[in-house]
């Protein structure tokens, strides 16, 4: 087991470069100038110039690289071109926000997802089946920004009894437990969550099912175990893959976030994306992405340890 | 979306039995039993069968739009702007510049149908024929495909195709390369899983030892019993593929105007919602209408292939 | 803690937070829902374009020079700011002598006078001050051209010494903003401490801001021109990129006020009984045609031709009456239009004639590419737009192919000129101008010296008598005089069927019934300090 973390981890610092690497290349390779986004309407080419090597652009790419990368490893990455504030300090700052939308996904729709799913499994075939698996597929099939500003015509403007937009109320500086927070957090949550829920309500669904039907479960049964016992025992069972599946959907939770958090004005990484994306604000842009994707590493490398203590028959060669 | 090689296994080959079941009956060459099978199974589910007639409908409807649909997509008429439903002329209503609506659905209904099932069946081609590569192979080539697979792992798939897009600029082209290189990791995962899965078994190894053609033994032994996978995973990818690409659209990336796109025509008519909300969402039902086909279709290829003693 | 008191005390907090999300007690608060999606830079030097200028840095500060912004019936003029007069030395057409306003007081209490002014120019052009800014250096430098060498003559007094006599320099001052040096001080000479905390002069204080959230700004009791001192005691800004979330914001009563709300949504907003707010400012939005060898504009019939062709009242009305037709690079009714002999108007059929006379035909229509954005600041809706007018253009015998690009590729391009090798095989492209002064209305574009890289003479225009009566603006102090040289380059550039011109921006912005006393002036600004929350 020591030895398999040990390499799991060794392992994860090549794919951490290699993601750098693509990170970079990414977005150096779009058209245009970096600079255009920000410039004045009046800038002479002189003061593009200026700008140009003020952010390092006017020198050769692997260099560009190299520079940034090692700024990186420090955490320094570099300075927006839109705002003039820390990039390091934009991301950490918008990532706070995005992560109560993904904690309280993962908190309260997780579970609930899990609980359709096991419930779906276990009655394969049944109507009640039939019915929660409807609601999964709709839950994966719908473009879930669409989602969003339908429920905002509906329960902001139409209804009038939830928030259209924001993250907070006015006259508070952050988040808080009060129930004008949680007013704001409804729609986006609903929103965000329904993509991911349905991922893991399917899988579970599938895994529950499976289990039940092996000769293992029918082999407790046969032994004369209780209905609840064997239900426990076959999520046991499914718990590696769900748990696995369900690190992987938080995946999910940060890409969708990128449309959704615009809709509403939500002041999150994908707020943030989205405008890095259209004022081509590279350093943004590069810092973002490369903090998202490293975190994602991360959390990939913590499902994998853990699903190998929990189940060592499952590690990979 | 992306799964291990171990969940895999667990998900789309649904149970431990399947393969076993697989292996108990030794394959022939060119084996109809399986696949005759799973078709005749395949028929006999209502809801599957409803799913793919849709969709062939659907298909239909987007290859032959421009025979089917009354007006042309791209005709602006001013007077008739934002029509509601059932107007004469316009039976689904028309958009901000007075194009019918209609039409931009059957004719948006190939672009966006082309980009869900275009990037699929490319990553289907070049991730499955790394896959299998790396199955069959074995060793370094293994090693190095999946490792490189395992960097673009790294990257939520939504994030990625933005990032690819939003990098290369907005086209349809550069739509399908973003949205074809995020498919291909994990169709190469599926491919490569079955792949290794299959290599094992006796009768591939009898195969390898009598002939001497790679080629042959491939052909023969391995696609045919990767396709099965690979199949029911690509379909549930077109339902997401579909959906992604709406997004980039919706984001200014994508299809540029004026081409209908059902994703860039649910962007425009965003303003609509308010005053015309039944056409506005329009381009939405579609979208799910099909992903939801796609996604049904793909589980009931799913529970056909599950032959249980 | 009894049970009965637990219970009372959780009530209570129950019912102050289910109440409405407005800040406590009885104080007015307006809400401003902007376009940008994040809150402009507050040193000083707003980023962000007109709304960062509009909405931060004309309320936390104040410049020389000001806009009249409070009449709605004419275009906005220059009035004094911080600066109380201002005049040319008689002896020296290169040398300004502007006198200070007295009694002015920054934010934090400590006086304006001429050595804050100069400690701000120091701020934007000595790269050695302690107080230099790259970014709000960045954001202003272009601006004003005019300042070359400045000085304090004693405490009220500073002259400023343009390279050459530069009649334009008060108007370039507008974009000067004056920060307090001392707060500056105060901060151990960080602006981005400052930027958390700032003091200027302007008439409102900020309070608070929350990174692309929200800035809170209250009114300054202590404002020196106590006309204006604001009539509202908070003033909210929200960025709210989204155009249908801001709608929906305005609508659900979460903002009082939103800017460019989208088009189609006005009969919603207005059945909300929202108020639809217009008026005509200085913005042009027109196509710039090129004028180099292999283009198709080079001839004046068919430039006369496409602007004949284009029905501009039908457009008004698919932007729902969100637009006034343009006849010139200015407004009709604007001084700076004169009097032109050739009439811009809807003639389809004297279009075909003089396409016909320039020797094409339905087999042989005039072809020419033109390059587009999707979105971008002024461009109004860009695609419905262009479309419109290319199936205008369609209709007399003028194929349109469009490039579509994103904006800042068409800035790119805007910014090079089409003898440049990226701009090979565009014949025109799309993008919308403020005309504010007279060199944002014709010098940077129709002067012979302003191609590219020096300016955004992107059509190598070459017109000797408009390069002469551009010329002479700059040596004419007197603002009427200018006024008639300025008509006459209209006069000239219209004549000469220059530009296609299309529409004018109407600025429109939707209100809530409460928000009462807004005069919306002629111009980019607005002055927030007339306006009441009932």
């Amino acid at each position: 087991m020591l030895s398999y973390a040990f390499h799991r981890v060794a392992y994860a610092v090549p794919i951490a470069l290699a993601v750098s690497i693509i990170v970079f290349a990414l977005v150096h390779v779009g058209p245009g100038d970096p600079l255009d986004a920000v410039l004045p309407d009046e800038a002479s080419v002189q003061d593009i110039e200026r700008l140009r090597a003020q952010y390092g652009f006017d020198k050769p790419i692997p260099v560009q690289y190299g520079l940034w990368l090692g700024r990186a490893v420090q955490g320094d990455l570099g300075i927006s071109i839109g705002s003039g504030r820390s990039v390091l300090a934009e991301v950490v700052d918008a990532a706070q926000n995005t992560f109560i939308l993904a904690a309280f996904a993962f908190i309260l729709g997780f579970p609930l997802a899990i609980i359709i799913g096991a419930l779906a499994g276990y009655f394969h075939g049944s109507w009640l089946d039939r019915f929660l698996s409807a609601i999964s597929v709709t839950g994966i099939s719908i473009p879930h920004y669409w989602l969003g500003m339908v429920l905002v015509v509906l329960f902001a403007v139409e209804f009038g009894n939830l928030p259209a937009m924001g993250m907070t109320p006015y006259g508070s500086d952050g988040w808080s437990f009060s129930v004008e927070h949680f007013r704001h957090l409804v729609l986006p949550l609903l929103t965000i969550s329904a993509i991911p829920m349905a991922i893991v309500a399917r899988v579970t669904r599938a895994c529950v099912a499976d289990a039940l039907a092996s000769e293992v479960t029918q082999a407790l049964r046969a032994k004369g175990l209780s209905e609840v016992s064997v239900f426990l025992h076959v999520l046991r069972n499914a718990a590696p893959t769900i748990l696995a599946v369900m690190g992987l959907e938080i995946g999910n939770l940060l890409g969708g976030s990128i449309l959704i958090e615009t809709i509403f004005a939500w002041p999150g990484t994908g707020f943030l994306l989205n405008e890095a994306i259209l004022r081509r604000d590279l350093p943004v842009l590069q810092g973002a992405i490369l903090l998202m994707a490293l975190f994602f590493v991360t959390l990939n490398l913590i499902a994998d340890l853990i699903q190998s203590a929990v189940d060592p028959r499952i590690q990979r060669t | 979306m992306h799964i291990k090689v171990s969940d895999m296994k667990k998900v789309l080959a649904p149970s431990a039995t399947n393969m076993d079941a697989i292996a108990a009956t030794p394959m022939p060459p060119n084996a109809p039993t399986y696949w005759y099978l799973v078709g005749t199974r395949l028929m006999r589910d209502p809801v599957t069968m409803f799913c793919a007639f849709l969709l062939v409908f659907v298909v239909g409807l987007a290859l032959f739009a421009p025979w089917v649909a009354p007006a042309d997509p791209l005709e602006v008429s001013v007077m008739n702007r934002l029509q509601p439903i059932g107007t004469d002329g316009y039976l689904l209503g028309s958009d901000r510049l007075g194009r019918d609506i209609l039409s931009r659905i059957l004719h948006g209904g190939r672009i966006s149908l082309f980009m869900g099932i275009a990037p699929v069946l490319l990553a289907v081609l070049i991730g499955g024929g790394l896959g299998i590569l790396a199955g069959y192979v074995g060793g370094m080539v293994n090693s190095a495909i999946m490792r490189t697979m395992d960097v673009f792992y790294a990257f939520p798939s939504i994030l990625l195709a933005i990032a690819i897009a939003g990098a290369m600029g907005p086209g349809i082209s550069n739509g399908i390369i973003a949205l074809t290189i995020v498919f291909i990791p994990p169709m190469t995962r599926v491919a490569e899983s079955a792949t290794t899965q299959i290599r094992k078994f006796d009768f591939v190894e009898a195969a390898r030892a009598t002939t001497s053609s790679h080629l042959r033994v491939l052909r023969v032994h391995v696609v045919g019993n990767v396709a099965g996978p690979i199949l029911v995973y690509a379909t549930s990818m077109v339902s997401l593929s579909i959906v992604i690409a709406s997004g980039l659209s919706f984001l200014g990336l994508g299809v540029s105007p004026p081409n209908p796109e059902w994703g860039l025509m649910l962007s425009d008519l965003r303003e609509s919602i308010y005053g015309n909300p039944m056409v506005a969402i329009l381009p939405g039902v579609m979208i799910f209408v099909t992903s939801v086909s796609f996604n049904l279709l793909s589980d009931g290829l799913r529970n056909a292939m599950e032959i249980r003693q | 803690m009894k049970r009965r008191s637990i219970k009372s005390v959780i009530a209570a907090c129950i019912a102050f937070t289910m109440a409405a999300p407005l800040t406590a007690g009885a104080e007015s608060v307006l809400r401003i829902g902007m376009t940008v999606s994040d809150i402009p830079q507050t040193t000083g030097q707003a980023n962000q374009g007109g709304e960062g200028h509009r909405f931060v840095a004309l309320q936390l500060y104040d410049a020389l020079v000001a806009w009249d912004l409070r009449q709605s019936d004419q275009a906005a003029e220059l009035m004094p700011g911080l600066a109380e007069s201002w005049e040319v030395d008689p002896e020296d057409p290169n040398r300004w002598i502007f006198r200070l306003r007295r009694d002015v007081t920054f934010h934090d209490g400590s006086a304006f006078n001429a050595d804050a002014v100069i400690w701000n120019f120091d701020k934007i052009f000595d790269e050695d001050a302690p107080q230099y800014d790259s970014r709000q250096a960045s954001q202003v430098l272009n601006r004003i051209p005019g300042v070359g060498h400045y000085e304090k003559v004693d405490d009220y007094t500073i002259a400023i010494t343009t390279p050459t006599p530069d009649s334009q320099l008060p108007y370039q001052l507008t974009w000067f903003m004056i920060s307090s040096p001392a707060r500056f001080a105060e901060v151990d000479n960080d602006w981005d401490a400052f930027a958390a905390n700032p003091s200027g002069t302007g008439p409102w204080i900020l309070d608070r801001v929350v990174a692309r959230q929200r800035a809170e700004m209250v009114r300054n009791e202590q404002y020196w021109d106590e006309e204006r001192i604001p009539l509202t005691e908070r003033l909210i800004l929200i960025p709210i990129p989204e155009p249908t979330t801001r709608t929906a914001a305005l609508i659900s009563g979460q903002v009082d006020w939103i800017e460019a709300p989208p088009p189609d949504t006005i009969p919603r907003l207005q059945s909300a009984g929202m108020q639809i707010v217009t008026n005509v400012y200085p913005h042009v939005w027109p196509w710039t045609l090129s004028r180099v060898d292999d283009s198709p504009w080079n001839d004046i019939r068919v430039r006369k031709a496409a602007n004949l062709a284009v029905d501009r009242d039908g457009l008004v009305s698919v932007l729902g009456g969100l637009a006034t037709p343009s006849y010139g690079q200015v407004p009709r009714e604007h001084p700076w239009y004169g009097n032109p002999e050739f009439e811009i108007r809807y003639d389809p059929e004297e279009a075909r004639r003089l396409l016909a006379e320039a020797g094409y035909d339905r087999d042989n229509p005039v072809n020419a590419t033109v390059l587009i954005a999707p979105s971008g600041s002024g461009q109004m809706q860009p695609l419905p737009m262009n479309e419109y007018i290319q199936s205008n253009l369609a209709a007399v015998g003028i194929n349109i192919d469009y490039q579509v690009v994103e904006w800042t590729a068409l800035r790119n391009i805007s910014r090079i000129g089409a003898k440049a090798p990226e701009s090979s095989g565009i014949h025109a492209f799309n993008h919308s101008y403020g005309t504010s002064s007279p060199f944002e209305a014709y010098t940077r574009f129709f002067h012979s010296e302003m191609v590219p890289p020096n300016g955004r003479n992107w059509g190598y225009t070459d017109i000797e008598e408009v390069d002469d009566l551009l010329d002479r603006v700059l040596t004419t102090f007197d603002l009427d005089e200018q006024s008639d040289l300025l008509a006459q380059v209209n006069e000239i550039l219209v004549d000469d069927a220059h530009w296609l011109w299309v529409v004018h921006d109407v600025n429109p912005r939707a209100l809530s019934p409460h928000v009462q006393g807004f005069i919306p002036p002629q111009s980019w600004y607005l002055d927030l300090t007339t306006v009441e929350v009932k």
